[in-house]
């Protein structure tokens, strides 16, 4: 079986992790329009190359990056999401719309 | 401890049905109703829990605690636990703090199952009464979200690589190590504590812990699995006669 690199919990098989999408920079959730949003939260650039992608490791629920060569389906690392994200985000209420 | 019907108390296991089936003999410990023995004669279940059995722990006292500043909070009211995660530290009293990340303990009782310990921290975690609330972590229930067995023997390995993937062998698995990981297709966590024999041996055991709502299925694998090597339920008084 394919053996994926758990941060947290080591080597495991595959078949203990599910993907979770592509990491994408998030827009300003402040200014940002519906539709770049939605765009953000639904649609995969699905790139042929060196992608970085959301894994989660389901027995312990823990979520990682990995990176990731979609056209060889080889794992080139694997990293905990706080070496990414390590400043915190708030996320001030959108100002209310007239409708 | 007399032997009672499970049905007479309110804290039993999901399996007791399947337990009282393969001859389980019940007693009461903290309340719960506990397999104590098999009946079929104390030599066979010490050779059985030597070779290769199978116990179920869930009624005994487990609760986690999670969240920014848990581990802090826990050595302040005497527990001992170590930096690294994946990794089992044994308490004063025999239980065992089982580090699964950095902010989050499974705490599983000694074998006595008096609950003392964990009964002690229920009645001292308070949460603050105002903000700013102090980094303290949360008690997570776990007494009825996990069943609790225990795979006692030296056989125990041999039967793991059947159902798991990760190599529980013993030399490669070392003495409170864990294992969050797939065992029979669900998620358990594995903790490898052997228990030290009153006769000088060490007896190869590991802990599992597995959502209880699949407490029927994951024993029933697991018998399966021990069968091939003439594995066989215990109760709770084979595993302490072992030690005492």
């Amino acid at each position: 079986m394919k053996i994926m690199n758990c941060p947290l919990n080591g080597p495991r098989n595959i078949s203990e992790f599910v993907w979770g999408g592509e990491v994408k920079p998030m827009p300003d959730p402040a200014s940002v329009d519906d539709r770049t949003w939605a765009a953000w939260l639904f649609l995969e650039n699905n790139e042929a190359g060196v992608v970085r992608e959301w894994w989660c490791h389901v027995p312990t629920s823990f979520w990682f990056i990995a990176e990731r060569n979609t056209v060889t389906d080889e794992i080139l690392r694997t990293y905990a999401a706080g070496d990414v994200f390590n400043t915190r985000v708030e996320f001030a209420p959108k100002a209310a719309e007239n409708k | 401890m007399s032997t009672i019907a499970p049905v007479s108390l309110k804290r039993r296991s999901f399996i007791y049905r399947l337990l009282a089936a393969e001859g389980a003999q019940f007693g009461e410990i903290n309340g719960g109703a506990v397999p104590l023995h098999f009946g079929a004669g104390r030599e066979v279940e010490l050779a059985a829990a030597r070779r290769l059995a199978l116990a179920d722990l869930s009624v005994l006292p487990h609760v986690g605690f999670k969240g920014k500043g848990t581990v802090e909070w826990l050595t302040a009211q005497g527990l001992t636990i170590g930096p690294d995660s994946n990794k089992a530290y044994r308490q004063a009293g025999g239980e065992l703090a089982a580090r699964l990340a950095p902010t989050e303990i499974f705490l599983i009782d000694s074998l006595a199952g008096t609950g003392a310990l964990i009964g002690r921290l229920g009645s001292a975690w308070k949460w603050a009464e105002s903000a700013p609330r102090p980094a303290q972590g949360y008690p997570t229930p776990r007494q009825d979200s996990h069943a609790w067995f225990m795979v006692a023997g030296e056989f125990a390995p041999e039967m793991f690589a059947k159902i798991c993937g990760v190599d529980l062998r013993r030399d490669r698995f070392a003495e409170g190590a864990i294992a969050q990981t797939s065992m029979a297709k669900m998620s358990a966590i594995v903790i490898r504590a052997d228990r030290q024999g009153r006769d000088g041996r060490v007896n190869a055991a590991y802990h599992v812990l597995a959502d209880i709502a699949s407490a029927e299925y994951l024993w029933s694998c697991l018998m399966d699995a021990a069968a091939e090597f003439d594995g066989r339920p215990v109760g709770l008084l084979a595993l302490q006669d072992l030690e005492q």
